[in-house]
């Protein structure tokens, strides 16, 4: 499977290996793949962040994404949820920061993946995908079979980023990135078609 | 406000999605409280089987799901 992979998205899925690592977290998730795609230059994904006008706005999806992490994962939306059950996560994440040091809530990798998968040899670490990274790839390629290609893209991963509920698509969407104007840049005129 | 905005509302409250939504992120934040909790009793000492009695749950459910930590 994975040799259909391009480059570039080789080069997004080992990036999102190292971000895991930079930041300490036990699996590879999804918001890990889209700091990846923030990092490529010149490939297919970069070319339509760039002209919805992400490349000048990269840091401040890091600091959404930081905040995300620090929320134990939560969304600005599941926030917003819980508050109306009247639960304040920020009130909760500064209390256990106090007792238990900043950043304490931070993501301790839960659903973590297990055992071997088809790109276990394209990435062949030993840090596990989370699931939801997992279904990111899968769907990713069922992104390209949509569109007709014959190979995997970064953009393809970008897409399936946007199109998957969660913390990554949020954050892209209140940037101005989402699975339809994706789709208008990378593939021009058109109605989004589901993929 | 207004009758019909305090209606329109009240009646957003009853949507299902945000209901579903609060108890899947109440979920998971449970699950992110567990683990920094059981974390921290281990740190401080705790055996598997003083964590698992606090949690009312089995220590080998406790061990299975924190024990390579």
């Amino acid at each position: 499977m994975f040799e259909r992979f391009t480059k570039d998205a080789r080069a997004v899925v080992l990036g999102a290996v190292d971000h895991a690592e930079r930041l300490h977290a036990e699996t590879v998730e999804e918001q890990h793949v889209l700091l990846a795609l923030l990092d490529r230059e010149a490939s297919r994904a970069s070319f339509a962040l760039m002209s919805l006008g992400l490349a000048e706005r990269k840091e401040s999806v890091e600091q959404a994404l930081a905040e995300a992490r620090r929320r134990g994962g939560l969304s600005r939306a599941d926030a917003d949820a819980l508050s109306g059950l009247g639960i304040d996560v920020s009130e909760i994440v500064s209390r256990v920061e106090e007792a238990h040091g900043e950043g304490a809530l931070r993501a301790g990798g839960t659903g973590a993946g297990r055992g071997r998968s088809w790109w276990s040899g394209l990435v062949g670490g030993h840090r596990p995908f989370a699931q939801g990274a997992k279904d990111l790839l899968t769907e990713s390629l069922r992104m390209a079979l949509a569109q007709r290609d014959r190979y995997i893209g970064d953009e393809h991963l970008l897409l399936a980023l946007a199109a998957r509920p969660g913390v990554a698509a949020e954050v892209l969407a209140d940037h101005g990135v989402t699975y339809a104007s994706l789709r208008r840049v990378l593939y021009g005129g058109g109605e989004a078609k589901a993929g | 406000m207004t009758e019909a905005t305090d209606l329109a509302e009240r009646a957003g409250d009853r949507d299902p999605r945000i209901g579903l939504r609060a108890v899947s992120a109440l979920r998971r934040l449970l699950e992110q409280l567990e683990a920094v909790q059981v974390r921290s009793a281990r740190n401080q000492g705790w055996s598997w089987q003083e964590i698992a009695a606090e949690l009312g749950v089995s220590r080998q459910a406790v061990h299975k799901k924190y024990g390579r930590q």
